[in-house]
C-alpha cells in the first residue's frame, strides 16, 4: 500500500513549497510571495524535488513559518483518484485517465471487486497479482504462462468446476463467468468432479469396497458436469486436464464417487472434438476402460491441434492401445502417455507398428503396463525405422533379456532417442551386458534408467560412463553448434570453453 | 520397507561403487562432504588426464598454457561437473522412491494375480465339491420320498440335515476364509497406505534434503568459484604489486645511481672549469702582451703607410688632372660619333623603306606576269583545242571533199569507160576489157598503212599457226611483212619459249585468272603481259625481238663452231644490238625501207652461214626449223640484252609520233592525175578519128533523110489527087451523064 507514504509526503511538500516561497520573497520581493502562495498546488511536486536537498535552509525557514498546520487539504488529483477508487464498482473510470493516474488507481483498487467490473477492464498484472495472493496462499504463476490475470481466471474457473454439483448448483454460475474469462483462460485443470447428490446418502465405510464391481456404469443419473457449453465458449483453450473423481472423500468413500459414465464419456468426446484449439488433453485416474478410450480417441482422430494425450492411470487394455496406435497415424500427436494401464503384448505391438512409420511422436510413456518381451521387442524393432521419438519409458513392463538383445541391436542404429527408461524390469545380468554393448556404440542417448532391473553393477556403471560421455558431447554440440569435431572418447568439457 | 532398505543399500552401494572407482586415501575422511569433494576433485583430475592423453602430445604447449590459463576456469569446470553429478544423484535418489513403488506395485500385481488365481481355483473346487454334495443331497430327497417308514425317513432326514449342515459349514468356512483374507487385505491396504504416506513423507524429506543439499552445494560451489576468482585476483594483484614494487625499487635505485653520477659529474665539471679558467687567464695575458707588441709594430707600419699614401696622393692627383682632360676630349669625340651614328641610322631606314617598296613592286609585277602567263597558257590551250578541233574538222572536210570529188571522178571515169565500151563494142566492133587500175579501188584519202600492235600480230600469228597445223600449204608464204627467213612457226615457237621462260614478268593475279582459259588465249594474254613488261608495243619491236633471238642463236652456233670465247660472243651480241637499234631508228622512217633493210641485214648473216660447212648448214636449217636449240637458260640473257638495246629507241619515240600526225600529200597529185588519165592518149586519138568519120556519116544520113521527106510529100499529093478524082467520079453529075467517065477508065485499084 502506498497510502501512508503519500499522506506523509504532503506536509513535506507544503513545507518545501513555503520554503521556496520564502526564498523567492527574499530575492524578488514580498508581493511575489503572496502570488506564489495562490499558485496551484500541482506545481509543488516539481519544486519539491528540486529543493529538497537544501536541508539546512528548510530547517531555518520552518522555524520562521507561523502559519504551518497539519490540516492541509490534499491535492485535487489525489482526491479524485480516491473517489474513483471508492466508486470503482459503480462507476469504473480507468481508460480515460492519464497513465500515471491509471497506475495510481490500479494500485489502490481493492482486490475483491466483482469480476463483472474488472474482468475485461483491467489488464494490469499487479492488480491481478494482488487478487491471486489474496485468494490463494500459494501461487505458481509460471504454471499459467507468467500471467497473473490468466492464473486468476483459470483457478477461479477451476474452483467453480470443482465444487459444481450437478442438479443442485445453478449451471449459470459457470456460464455467467464465460464472457468474462473467455479471453484469458487457456487451460482447465480439474482434479475432481462431484457427482449429483443422492438424497439418502448412505454412510458407507471402507468395508463397502466390494460394491465397486457392481456399482459401475449402471446409474445414468451419476453423470458429472458437462463441459461442452463451457469449452465451446473458451476460444483460447489449449489444455484440458481432467480427473473424474472425488478428493478428500475420507470415510464417505464409495465406488460410485469415482465413476466416469458413458454419457460423460460421450459428452467429453464431443467437447474435445469441437475444441479446435486444444493442444493438450489429459484424462487421468478416471477408470477409462477400452470402450471409453475408443470413444474418446475416435473423437480425436484428425484433430487439427492436439499435441499431447495423457491417459495414464486408467484401465485401458489392448483394444484401447490399438485405437491409440490408429490415432498416432491420424494426428500430429507429439506426446502420448499411457502409463499405468493394462496394456499387454498385442497392444504394444500395434503401438510399435504405428510407431515404426510415425514422424510426429516425440515421447511415449508405457510405464507400469505389462507388455512383456513380445511387446518390448516389437517396440525396439520399431525404433529401427522411427526418426523422431526421443523419449521412451518402458519401466515396469516385465521385460527381460530378449528385449535387451533387440534393443542392443537397435541402439547403435538409432540416432534420435535421447532418453530411455527400462527400470523395474527383469533385464538380468546378460541383458545388461548386451545393453552395454549397444550403448557403447550409441552417441545420442543422454538418459538411460536401469534401476532395479537386475543388471550387474559393473555394466550399469559403464553405461553410466557412456551416458556421461554422451551428455558432455551433447553439451558441446549445444555450445558450439555445427562443430562436431570432439571425439566422444575424450570427454573433456574444457575444450568447449577454451 | 525391505525394498526401501534395499534401495538405500543400492544408493549406498552406488556411492561406494563410485568411490571404489576412485582409489584414493581421502575417502576415509570423517566428513562426508569433504569425502565427496575429494572424490570429485579426483574425478576431474582423472578426466583431465584422460583428455590430455586423448589430445596427444602435439598439443603440449597449448595444454600447458591452458593449465596456466586460470584456476578459476578449472574451478568452474570442476564445480560444473560436481553439480551435474549432484543433480543427477539427487534426482536419482528422489526418483528411486518412485521406482521402488513401481516395482512394489509390480510385485504386488504379480502376487495378486497369483493369489487371485489360487482363490479362483479354490472357489471352483469348492463349487464343484459343494455341487457334488448338493447333488447327493438332492438325490437323497428322491430317495426319501420313496421311503414309507417314518423312522427311516427321520433317519434319512437327520442325515440330510447333517449333510446340509456340513455343506453350509463348508460354505461358511469359505466365507470366513475369504473374510479373513479380506481382513488381511484391509490390513495390508492400511499398511500400504501407511507405507505410501511414509513414502511420500520420505519423498518430501528427500526432496527437501535434495533442495537443501543442492542449494548448499550450489552455494558452496559458488563460494568456491568466487574464492577461486578471488584468490586468482589476489594472486594477480599480489603479482602485479610485486612487479610494481620491484619495478619501483629498480626505478629508485636507478634514480639514486643517476643522482650520484650527476653529483660526480658536477664536481668533475667544476674542477675542469677552474682549471680551464686558470689556463685561460694565463693564455689571455700572453696573448695580450703579444697583441700589444703587434699594435706597436702596426703603428709604425701605419706611419710608413701614411707617408707613402701622401706621396701616392700627389701622384694620383696629377694623374687625375691628366685623365680629366682626356675625358673631355673623349666626350667631344663621342658626341661626334653619336651624330654620325644617327645620320647613318637615318640612311639605313630610308634604304629599308626603299627596299620594302621595291619588293612590293616586284611582287605585284610578278603577280601580274604570272596571271598573264596563266591567261596565255589558257589561251594557248584553247587555241590548241581549237586547232585540234579544226584539224579534225579539216580532215573531215578534206575527206568529205575528197570523197565527193573522188565520187564525181569515178562517175566520170565510169562514164568514160561506158563510152569507151560502147565505142569499142558497137562502133569499132572490138572486144572491150575493163582496165584495171589500183586507184580505182581506192576510196578516201590516201594514207599511211597503220602499224599493227604487237598483240594483234600475235593474235594473227597464233591463229595462223593454228591454221598451219591443219593445212601446211601456206607455210612457205611469209606472213605479212615478216622477214622471209622467219617463218610463222618459228616465231610462234620462239614466242612460246619466251612465254614459258619469262613467267616472272606476269603478275600472279593474272596467272590465276588465266588458268581456266584455253591454251591459245592463255598464251596470248601471257605474251601480252610479257610484252607490256618488256616495253614491246609495235609490230616492229616484235619482229626485232624475233630476229634478235634468231641472230643470237646463229651467233652462238657460229661461236660454238669457231670455239670462240663467250666474251666475244657477248660483245658481238651487243654490237648486233647496237646495229639493231640503229636499224630500228631507220625503220621508223619508212616501213617499206625496213623490210629492205632487214633483208639486207639478214643476207649479211647468210654469207657467213654459207661459209660454214654443210653440217653446220644442216644444223642451222634444223635450228631454223625448230628453235629449240635456243637453250631455255639463255632466254633470259637474250631478253636482258634486248631490253638494254631497246632502251635507246624508246627515247626518240614521242617526236616521231608528232610527225606521224601530219599527213603526206605526195601521192595525191599522182592519184588525181592518174584518175584524170584513165583513158590513155592513144584511145583519145582513136576517138578523134572516129568522131570525124562519124560526122561525115552523119552528113550523108541527113541528106538521105531530106530525100525521104520529099518522097513522102509527093506520095501525099498523089493520094490527095486520087481522092479528088474519086470524088468527082462519084458525083451525080456523072450518073446523069451518058457515059460516065468511070467507064472510060478503069479505076485504079489500089
Amino acid at each position: 500500500m502506498h497510502d501512508p507514504p503519500a499522506t506523509s509526503s504532503h506536509p513535506g511538500s507544503r513545507t518545501s513549497m513555503y520554503n521556496v516561497q520564502r526564498q523567492h520573497s527574499g530575492l524578488g520581493g514580498v508581493s511575489s510571495a503572496t502570488q506564489a502562495a495562490k499558485t496551484s498546488p500541482s506545481h509543488a511536486p516539481g519544486h519539491l524535488k528540486s529543493k529538497i536537498p537544501s536541508n539546512r535552509r528548510m530547517r531555518r525557514i520552518i522555524s520562521e513559518d507561523a502559519e504551518w498546520t497539519l490540516a492541509i487539504v490534499p491535492l485535487l488529483t489525489e482526491l479524485c483518484i480516491q473517489h474513483i477508487v471508492k466508486n470503482f464498482q459503480n462507476n469504473p473510470i480507468l481508460k480515460q485517465l492519464l497513465p500515471q493516474h491509471q497506475q495510481k488507481v490500479l494500485s489502490h483498487l481493492p482486490p475483491d471487486l466483482p469480476l463483472t467490473v474488472t474482468a475485461n477492464l483491467i489488464d494490469d498484472e499487479n492488480y491481478w497479482h494482488r487478487c491471486c495472493i489474496k485468494r490463494w496462499p500459494v501461487c505458481h504463476v509460471a504454471k499459467h504462462g507468467g500471467s497473473w490475470k490468466r492464473m486468476f481466471f483459470e483457478r477461479h474457473l477451476e474452483n467453480l468446476l470443482k465444487l459444481f454439483i450437478p442438479g443442485t448448483t445453478d449451471p449459470n454460475v459457470i456460464l455467467d463467468l464465460l464472457p468474462l474469462c473467455r479471453n484469458y483462460v487457456r487451460r482447465i485443470q480439474v482434479d475432481q468432479f462431484l457427482p449429483p447428490v443422492r438424497l439418502p446418502t448412505p454412510p458407507q465405510g471402507d468395508e463397502q469396497s466390494d460394491s465397486g464391481s457392481d456399482g459401475e456404469g449402471n446409474e445414468p443419473e451419476k453423470d458429472h458436469y458437462q463441459l461442452e457449453a463451457l469449452v465451446a465458449g473458451l476460444k483460447h483453450l489449449e489444455e484440458l486436464d481432467l480427473v473424474y473423481g472425488v478428493k478428500d472423500c475420507g470415510m464417505n468413500f464409495e465406488w460410485n464417487l469415482f465413476l466416469f459414465t458413458f454419457r460423460d464419456c460421450h459428452s467429453l468426446a464431443a467437447t474435445i472434438k469441437a475444441c479446435h484449439t486444444l493442444k493438450i488433453f489429459r484424462l487421468t485416474r478416471s477408470k477409462v476402460d477400452d470402450d471409453k478410450a475408443r470413444i474418446l480417441i475416435r473423437s480425436l482422430l484428425d484433430h487439427p491441434a492436439l499435441e499431447e494425450l495423457d491417459l495414464s492411470h486408467n484401465l485401458i487394455g489392448d483394444r484401447g492401445a490399438r485405437a491409440a496406435a490408429k490415432l498416432l497415424s491420424h494426428s500430429r500427436l507429439r506426446v502420448l502417455n499411457l502409463a499405468n494401464n493394462q496394456l499387454r503384448a498385442p497392444g504394444a505391438q500395434s503401438l510399435a507398428h504405428a510407431l515404426a512409420h510415425n514422424t510426429n511422436l516425440v515421447s511415449l510413456n508405457l510405464r507400469l503396463n505389462c507388455i512383456e518381451d513380445e511387446g518390448g521387442q516389437a517396440i525396439a524393432h520399431a525404433l529401427e525405422t522411427n526418426k523422431c521419438l526421443t523419449t521412451l519409458h518402458l519401466g515396469g513392463n516385465e521385460l527381460s533379456e530378449p528385449t535387451a538383445t533387440v534393443l542392443s541391436q537397435v541402439l547403435p542404429i538409432n540416432t534420435i532417442l535421447t532418453s530411455l527408461n527400462l527400470s523395474c524390469n527383469h533385464i538380468g545380468v546378460d541383458g545388461g551386458k548386451q545393453l552395454l554393448e549397444g550403448m557403447s556404440e550409441n552417441k545420442t542417448i543422454l538418459e538411460f534408467d536401469l534401476r532395479l532391473s537386475d543388471v550387474s553393477q559393473e555394466s550399469e556403471y559403464l553405461i553410466g560412463q557412456a551416458l556421461h560421455a554422451n551428455r558432455e558431447a551433447a553439451r558441446q554440440r549445444a555450445l558450439n553448434p555445427g562443430h562436431f569435431m570432439t571425439p566422444i572418447t575424450n570427454n573433456g568439457p574444457e575444450n568447449s570453453v577454451a | 520397507m525391505n525394498l526401501l532398505a534395499n534401495l538405500g543399500f543400492f544408493d549406498q552401494n552406488d556411492e561406494e561403487h563410485l568411490a571404489a572407482t576412485i582409489h584414493g586415501p581421502s575417502v576415509y575422511s570423517d566428513n562426508p562432504q569433504e569425502r565427496i569433494q575429494a572424490r570429485r576433485l579426483r574425478i576431474a583430475a582423472r578426466q583431465e588426464a584422460r583428455r590430455r592423453e586423448a589430445l596427444g602430445e602435439y598439443l603440449d604447449g597449448k595444454k600447458e598454457s591452458e593449465e596456466e590459463q586460470s584456476k578459476s576456469y578449472k574451478q568452474k569446470e570442476e564445480s560444473r561437473l560436481k553439480l551435474t553429478k549432484l543433480l543427477l544423484c539427487g534426482t536419482e535418489l528422489v526418483t528411486n522412491i518412485q521406482v521402488a513403488t513401481d516395482i512394489r506395485e509390480i510385485h504386488r500385481r504379480v502376487e495378486e494375480e497369483e493369489v487371485k488365481r489360487q482363490r479362483l481355483e479354490k472357489l471352483e473346487n469348492e463349487v464343484k465339491t459343494s455341487q457334488d454334495k448338493f447333488d447327493e443331497i438332492t438325490a437323497k430327497w428322491e430317495e426319501g420320498r420313496q421311503k414309507r417308514i417314518p423312522q427311516e425317513l427321520w433317519e434319512m432326514l437327520n442325515t440330510q440335515q447333517l449333510h446340509c449342515a456340513g455343506l453350509i459349514e463348508d460354505k461358511n468356512k469359505l466365507i470366513s476364509e475369504l473374510q479373513q483374507e479380506l481382513k488381511i487385505k484391509d490390513d495390508q491396504f492400511v499398511k500400504d497406505l501407511k507405507k505410501q504416506s511414509d513414502d511420500i513423507s520420505l519423498l518430501l524429506e528427500r526432496m527437501e534434503e535434495q533442495v537443501k543439499s543442492v542449494m548448499k552445494n550450489f552455494r558452496q560451489e559458488l563460494m568456491q568459484i568466487e574464492k577461486a576468482f578471488e584468490s586468482e585476483r589476489q594472486e594477480l594483484l599480489s603479482n602485479n604489486m610485486k612487479k610494481w614494487e620491484r619495478a619501483l625499487q629498480g626505478h629508485n635505485a636507478k634514480e639514486l645511481e643517476y643522482l650520484i653520477n650527476r653529483m660526480k659529474k658536477v664536481e668533475d665539471y667544476e674542477k675542469q672549469l677552474n682549471k680551464q679558467r686558470v689556463w685561460d687567464c694565463e693564455e689571455y695575458n700572453t696573448i695580450k702582451i703579444k697583441l700589444e707588441r703587434d699594435i706597436q709594430i702596426l703603428e709604425q707600419q701605419l706611419q710608413q703607410m701614411k707617408a707613402t699614401y701622401q706621396l701616392n696622393q700627389e701622384k694620383l692627383e696629377y694623374n687625375f688632372q691628366v685623365l680629366k682632360k682626356r675625358d673631355e676630349e673623349s666626350t667631344v669625340i663621342k658626341s661626334q660619333q653619336k651624330r654620325k651614328l644617327n645620320r647613318l641610322h637615318d640612311i639605313l631606314n630610308n634604304l629599308r623603306t626603299k627596299y620594302a617598296k621595291q619588293i612590293k613592286q616586284f611582287q605585284e609585277e610578278n603577280q601580274t606576269l604570272t596571271s598573264d602567263f596563266k591567261r596565255l597558257v589558257g589561251q594557248f590551250k584553247e587555241l590548241q583545242k581549237a586547232m585540234r578541233h579544226f584539224a579534225i574538222i579539216d580532215a573531215e572536210k578534206f575527206r568529205e571533199i575528197w570523197l565527193m570529188n573522188e565520187e564525181e571522178a569515178k562517175v566520170l571515169v565510169q562514164r568514160a569507160f561506158d563510152v569507151d565500151k560502147v565505142i569499142s563494142s558497137q562502133h569499132l566492133g572490138l572486144p572491150w576489157k575493163m582496165p584495171d587500175f589500183w586507184f580505182l579501188k581506192n576510196v578516201g584519202p590516201i594514207s599511211m598503212q597503220q602499224q599493227k600492235s604487237a598483240t594483234q600480230i600475235l593474235e594473227e600469228l597464233l591463229l595462223q599457226t593454228e591454221e598451219d597445223e591443219t593445212e601446211e600449204t601456206s607455210e612457205d608464204e611469209s606472213y605479212m611483212d615478216l622477214p622471209k627467213q622467219v617463218s610463222a612457226k618459228t616465231t610462234k615457237k620462239i614466242l612460246m619459249l619466251l612465254c614459258d621462260e619469262s613467267g616472272f614478268l606476269i603478275e600472279s593475279k593474272l596467272l590465276s585468272l588465266l588458268l581456266p582459259l584455253e591454251k591459245n588465249e592463255c598464251y596470248l594474254l601471257r605474251l601480252d603481259a610479257i610484252f607490256s613488261a618488256l616495253g614491246i608495243e609495235s609490230e616492229d619491236d616484235l619482229y626485232k625481238l624475233v630476229n634478235f633471238f634468231l641472230r643470237y642463236r646463229s651467233h652462238r652456233l657460229s661461236s660454238i663452231q669457231y670455239s670462240t670465247s663467250t666474251q666475244t660472243e657477248r660483245t658481238s651480241l651487243i654490237s648486233t644490238m647496237e646495229r639493231m637499234s640503229l636499224l630500228s631508228q631507220t625503220d621508223r622512217k619508212s616501213l617499206v625501207s625496213k623490210s629492205e633493210v632487214d633483208s639486207m641485214v639478214l643476207p649479211e648473216d647468210l654469207p657467213e652461214d654459207d661459209n660454214e660447212s654443210l653440217v653446220s648448214k644442216e644444223l642451222r636449217e634444223e635450228s631454223l626449223a625448230s628453235p629449240k636449240l635456243i637453250h631455255p637458260n639463255d632466254v633470259l640473257k637474250i631478253l636482258e640484252a634486248f631490253v638494254m638495246g631497246l632502251k635507246k629507241p624508246k627515247d626518240t619515240r614521242p617526236v616521231l609520233r608528232v610527225k606521224r600526225d601530219t599527213r603526206d600529200n605526195s601521192k595525191d597529185t599522182e592519184y588525181w592525175t592518174s584518175l584524170a588519165l584513165v583513158i590513155p592518149l592513144a584511145k583519145q586519138n582513136l576517138w578523134d578519128a572516129l568522131y570525124k568519120a562519124l560526122e561525115k556519116y552523119y552528113l550523108v544520113l541527113t541528106q538521105r533523110a531530106k530525100l525521104l521527106m520529099e518522097n513522102d510529100s509527093l506520095e501525099e499529093q498523089n493520094a490527095e489527087m486520087q481522092s479528088l478524082l474519086q470524088q468527082y467520079l462519084q458525083a451525080k453529075v456523072n450518073s446523069e451523064l451518058q457515059i460516065p467517065p468511070t467507064q472510060s477508065f478503069r479505076m485504079p485499084t489500089k
